[in-house]
Formats: structure tokens, sequence, C-alpha cells
């Protein structure tokens, strides 16, 4: 609820707090340097779509879409990146 | 200037066969492609000092000119790299000394193209000739999308030619355009302007496609476009129903790996004994011809022997890649293995550890990271391996009263899981001990569209692997079995091994082993297996079991005078076991806490040489091999000497 509450405020919120299943856009990566170099080279770039799919039974990792591609994103990874 | 313009244009020079590097992101169809340029005539081969294969072949004549074409290992990025990655980056750049190819064959998944378009651009940007390769067009319809390639090839101002690798289209054209590349000097575009900064480079990349309308696409924002693909997804991640599914498909690839290539190694085995025994029946009595007999032949066998076993389990693993499913079970487990320090993709050589290490070293390739595929290599000797069962299966039967077959079963259900949990355990205190550094790699892992798997290339990929499993831990093995083959027949005693009618071909003498060079280094180990509470007869065994675990049983029929076929020896077997004594004395050698001690020796140690080498090859490290069979060989002792230990002041002798 609290995620909702926040996203219709328009504030920034984590990949990993999101709503499955909705399109959210990239806001920034805050995450160690050489990581986050990585996301950003497979596409995972400010200012682009980014939906999580669905988690993993397990709830870790997480199944994202983006750029029409799937990514299995580790939550900690997915925690880096800001939506709005 | 004049004369620069005349030599600009140098025949020799063009005249001269291209070398061409495939290079591409990882999934992006570079293996088929490679199969069908190179008509399937390819090989492998190892860069220099480093155990990344890559594929080469000169491309086919029906496509007109002749080219060297070598395919390297798929980049996601260049950052982190992993070993694979990090050889591409450097050929690419044009620092590799091996690898200077004249131009790039871009292989760029067409369904991807601002990713794939991206990565082109850093390709690019090294300003070698390049021309595009676009894969995946026939799933266009699946992912209502459409590419205008002249457009595209119009505003990126490079050739671009739409290939499949199944069907071969676009095959000539794009090897034309490749020769014409390479004979001009490369242009200024807008490829080898993109931005190095990847979100800058993105950004251009998205504007482009959008500029030059070049890409007509259906889908909504984001979520995928492919229904297909979403919906086996829900099913195959579903929260209940994913790991029944994964399990099934894990039990399958067990099975086949275990069951499956049994008959094919029986009769490998069968075939190399009989031409080993065909050698030394030649040449009655001839030490040589018993040395090519049974060290060489015998040798060759051991390694050909695990061959069905690694055919197998690469096919399975490949098409288990080329269909996407490979990267979700990796997905389904990654929370508890990347918790141990491992990768999800650790599961499919820890299951196949269970066949045999040696291909599951291999296996350990698919593992992206350098760290966490050094750490599943590192625990995969505890993996219940097949060549324990025997070794296992006798001792038990010794424990254990014989009216009571289901016990047996169990306690070696036990000891398989158990062998599971200690390799999770070792693995977790390795990585947070050793590897005190606990910083995780990035998962970040593609998950593939769902395609249907394409056998011809599966078959020629997975006949590749497994043969380059042949030429590298080949050599190693056969060396070593013949080494130890010499120890156990010749000593200072009588310097030719006596005459034996070998019924099996064992690697170890039937009547001189006492006096061979392994029977003395029995002798000698003979304080240190004390605490064991064995002798020198089970020392033996338990050197000669460093060729192969299960010779650890024919060695006891051996040494304990037991003759006989395999299937008849076990219960003569039993009996001398049971009856052994200490020399001089009443006392027993097996004995219940003996027997656990043994079982416990061969759960923890790494008797297999075959192991080390093939190690010692994928890691690159003798000391990396070395450390593993000093620690898993060292461990096993201690742990065993505390159980007997243990056990008799418990009171159970």
């Amino acid at each position: 609820m609290d995620a909702v509450l926040r996203i219709g405020l328009g504030a920034d919120v984590r990949l990993i707090d999101v709503l499955h299943r909705k399109a959210y856009r990239i806001v920034r990566l805050d995450g160690p340097e050489l990581d986050c170099r990585r996301l950003l080279d497979l596409g995972l770039t400010p200012g682009e779509a980014i939906s999580v799919v669905q988690a993993t039974p397990l709830g870790d990792p997480l199944i994202v879409a983006i750029r029409g591609t799937r990514l299995a994103l580790r939550r900690r990874e997915a925690a880096w990146i800001w939506v709005q | 200037m004049g004369a620069v313009d005349l030599l600009a244009p140098d025949p020799p020079v063009l005249a001269k066969t291209l070398t061409v590097c495939l290079v591409g992101m990882p999934n992006a169809g570079k293996t088929s492609l490679m199969n069908q340029l190179t008509g399937g005539h390819l090989h492998t081969a190892n860069y220099p000092g480093v155990t990344v294969t890559y594929s080469r072949g000169k491309s086919a004549s029906r496509w007109g000119p002749e080219m060297h074409l070598v395919d390297i290992p798929g980049v996601h990025s260049p950052f982190e790299p992993s070993p694979e990655e990090d050889l591409a980056c450097q050929i690419i750049a044009g620092r590799h000394k091996a690898v200077q190819p004249d131009a790039f064959i871009l292989v760029a998944d067409a369904t991807q193209l601002e990713r794939h378009l991206k990565f082109a651009g850093h390709v690019a940007r090294q300003g070698r000739p390049l021309v595009v390769a676009l894969t995946m067009t026939d799933l266009f319809p699946r992912l209502r999308l459409s590419v205008d390639v002249p457009k595209l090839a119009d505003a990126l101002g490079v050739p671009m030619v739409v290939v499949d690798g199944r069907t071969g289209e676009g095959s000539a054209e794009l090897l034309a355009q490749v020769k014409l590349a390479a004979e001009r000097p490369v242009p200024m575009n807008v490829l080898r302007r993109l931005p190095e900064d990847p979100v800058e480079a993105y950004r251009a990349v998205d504007e482009l496609l959008e500029r030059s309308g070049a890409l007509i696409s259906a889908r909504s924002e984001v979520l995928t476009a492919d229904r297909i693909t979403a919906r086996i997804d829900r099913i195959v991640l579903h929260r209940y129903f994913g790991f029944p599914i994964f399990f099934v498909i894990l039990a399958g690839l067990f099975a086949a790996i275990f069951w499956a290539a049994r008959p094919f190694m029986e009769g490998i085995d069968a075939a190399f004994s009989a031409a080993g025994n065909l050698v030394i029946e030649a040449l009655p009595g001839n030490v040589l011809a018993r040395f090519v007999g049974e060290g060489l032949i015998g040798g060759v066998g051991a390694v050909a022997v695990f061959f069905p076993q690694i055919v197998i389990l690469f096919f399975l693993m490949t098409m288990l890649e080329d269909s996407g499913y490979l990267a979700r079970g990796a997905a389904l487990v990654d929370r508890p293995l990347s918790a141990l320090g491992l990768h999800g993709r650790s599961f499919v050589p820890m299951i196949s550890g269970f066949a045999c290490a040696i291909p599951a070293v291999f296996a350990a390739r698919s593992i992206p990271s350098h760290r966490e595929r050094l750490l599943t290599i590192w625990i995969l000797p505890l993996m219940s391996c097949s060549a324990r069962l025997p070794v296992y299966a006798l001792l038990l039967a010794a424990l254990l009263p014989a009216h009571a077959a289901w016990t047996a079963g169990f306690s070696l259900a036990g000891i398989y899981l158990l062998s599971l949990v200690a390799g999770a355990l070792v693995a977790g205190m390795t990585s947070r001990l050793v590897l005190r550094k606990r910083f995780l790699s990035v998962l970040a892992m593609e998950l593939p569209l769902y395609r249907r798997p394409q056998w011809k290339p599966i078959f020629r990929v997975s006949w590749l692997r497994s043969s380059s499993y042949l030429k590298r831990a080949g050599v190693p093995i056969v060396v070593v079995s013949a080494a130890l083959w010499l120890l156990s027949n010749f000593g200072f005693g009588s310097h030719t091994p006596v005459e034996a009618a070998v019924s099996s071909a064992t690697l170890v003498a039937q009547a001189d082993l006492e006096n061979s060079f392994a029977g003395r280094l029995g002798h000698t180990l003979e304080p240190v297996l004390k605490p064991m509470g064995v002798d020198w007869r089970v020392g033996v065994g338990l050197i000669s079991a460093f060729a192969a675990r299960e010779v650890f049983v024919s060695s006891m029929a051996i040494i304990f005078h037991v003759s006989g076929d395999e299937q008849d020896q076990q219960p003569g077997l039993l009996e001398q076991m049971r009856s052994a004594t200490f020399a001089n004395t009443s006392q027993h050698v097996f004995t219940p806490a003996t027997i656990i001690g043994l079982i416990v020796f061969f759960f923890f140690s790494l008797q297999c040489f075959s192991t080390v080498a093939v190690v010692r090859k994928e890691t690159n490290s003798s000391r990396f091999a070395v450390s593993q069979l000093l620690f898993y060989t060292g461990f096993g002792y201690v742990a065993a000497v505390m159980f007997v230990q243990g056990l008799r002041f418990l009171g159970v002798s």
C-alpha cells in the first residue's frame, strides 16, 4: 500500500517495492559503481521503461522486462534501481 | 604522396585469406551462424594461457570467398568481465597477440536492436572493417515486429545483411560484403561515432531508430510482446509448479548421465579390456606387452570410458541452454546457491558431479563469473560420483547384515544427501573464510526467448566440446594411469612382474602386489594408516584407487587373493575381509569402526588423479588443483581417524 501511495505522489521508489506487471520509468541507479555500469550496459538506463514481470518461487531473483528482453535480477540489484 | 597511393591497393596483401571474427552479445545466434558459414567444419582451440575455448574454421566454398572464421565468446558488458568476456574484449580492441582479425562480423539479434546496436558501436569504434549480420528475423511475426534493413543500414552507415543460421540464407551475401568492407578503408559512420558512455549510447541508438523509422514495433511499452515466452515463464517459474518442473528436468538430466551412458561405458570398457588382453596374449610373458596392454591401453580406456557421459551431458546442456530453460533453472535456484557464494548456474555442474566430477568440471564453464566458477569446481569432488558406488556397495555389504538389503539402500541414499550438504557447507565456509572479501557478482542474467532447439548445431557443438575433453584431459590421465601401473607392477624385490592370468583388465597385477612399489608404499604408510584402524593391504587399495575409485574393489580382491569374475568375487571377498586380521595378531582389520572410517575417507577424499588433471587444465592453476587434492584427502583422513577413534572410544570396536 505504501508503495502505491508513493507512486501516486510521483516520488521515486526502488524496483523491489513496485507493483508487478506495471510499467515504470527508471530514474537513476544507486549502487556500487562497476556493478551499476554493468546494469547500464545491459540497457537499464535512466528514462527507459521497466516492469517487474514476476518473482521466482523463492522470491529472489525478480524477473524484469526491459528493452524487449527479460532479465533475472537479484533483489539486491533491483534495490539499486530507482523508478517512477 | 603519389607513391603512397600506388602502394595502397597492394595485391599480395589483398590476396591473402582474410581472418574474420564473429562477435556479438550472448544469445545473438553466433554459434549457429558459425556452423552455417563453415559448413560444420570447425574445430575448437584454446587461447594460450587461458582456458577459454573458441571455435575456428574455413568458410565453406559454396558461400564464395574463402576466409578464416573465428567465433569468439559473447560479451554482455566490458565491465567486470568474465574470463570469456575479457578475452573477447581484448580481441575486439586489437590487444590480443594470437588473434588479429582483418574484419568483424557483428552478429546482432534483430529483435533486440537497441542493446545489440549499442554493442556494435563498441566494436565499430575500434576502426576495423565491420559488417552487421542480423539474426532472429524469423521471430518477427511472433513479436509483431519488423525492421526495414536498407533504411537501418543507411542510417548507420555500415553494411547489414539478414542471415538465418538454420537455412544459410544470407551467408553468401554476408561474406561478399565482408570481403568488400575489408578491401576498402573504413569510412567514418554513425556507428563509429556512438558515444562510449552507456546512457548516451542508448539515447543515441534510440534516437537513431526512431528518426530512421527502421524499427516498426507493435510492442506496448515494455512488457515483452512475445506471449509464448511470457506464458511459459508463468508456468516454469510458478510459485508452486516451478520447482516440481525443475526437479523433473533435473532427474531427467541425472538419469541420462547416470543410466543412459552406462551401456556405452560398459561397451567401451569391454572393448579396451579385450584390446589390452589381445596385446598381452599375443606376446605372453612379455613385460612390455603387459605395460602396453594394461598400463597404456587401460589408461586410454580410462579416458574413453567417460566419453559417453560427457557427450550426453554436453548435448543436454546445450539443448537446455538453446531452448532457454537453463537460464530459468538457474534463476530458480539462485537464491540458495548465491547465499553459499555460488551462482544459479552452478546447479548443472553440481548435479553432473553425482555422475562424474570430470564432465562436471567442464560444465562449470557456463558460470559467467570467475570467482563463482572456481568455487563450484572447488566443491565438485564432494559430490558422490558414480565411481564411489562400487566402493560403498562393498563396504556397506561388509558393514551391514546381508539379509537387510534396505538398510544398505537407506545408508547409500543418506551418503548421497550428505555429500550435497557437505558441498554446501564447504562452499559457504570457503566463501566466507577464504574469500573473505564477500563481494557478490551481479546476476543480471538474460532470459532468452524460448525457441525450439535446432538439433544439428546442438549435435555439432556438443561433439566439439566433448572432443576437446579428449584432447585436454586425455594425455594427463593416460600418463597417470601408466605411472600407477608401473608403481603397482614393479618393485625392488622382483624386477619382473609375475606372469598372471589377468581376467579383468585391472591396473594391478595379480600376485606380486605386496612386493611392488605400491605395496612398499602401503607398508611405509602403515604408521599413518594405523590411526584409521587398517593395515598396509587397505593402504595399497587406497593408493591404487587414485587411478579411479572403483579400482579399490578389484585391488582388494587381488590383495586378498580372491579370484573369479567381478560378479562372483564379492561373496568371497567379503568372507576374506571378515576373517582378515593384522599380521601376527588376532585383531580384525575390518570392524564396524574401521569400515565406517573407510566410508568417511572415501566420502571426502579426492581420490581421482583424472579429476586433479582436469581441474588443473580448466583452472590453469597447479596450485588450485594441488591444494584441492591435499585439502580433501587430508580432510578425509582426519575425519576418518576421528570417526574410528571416536567410535572406539564409544565402545564400538
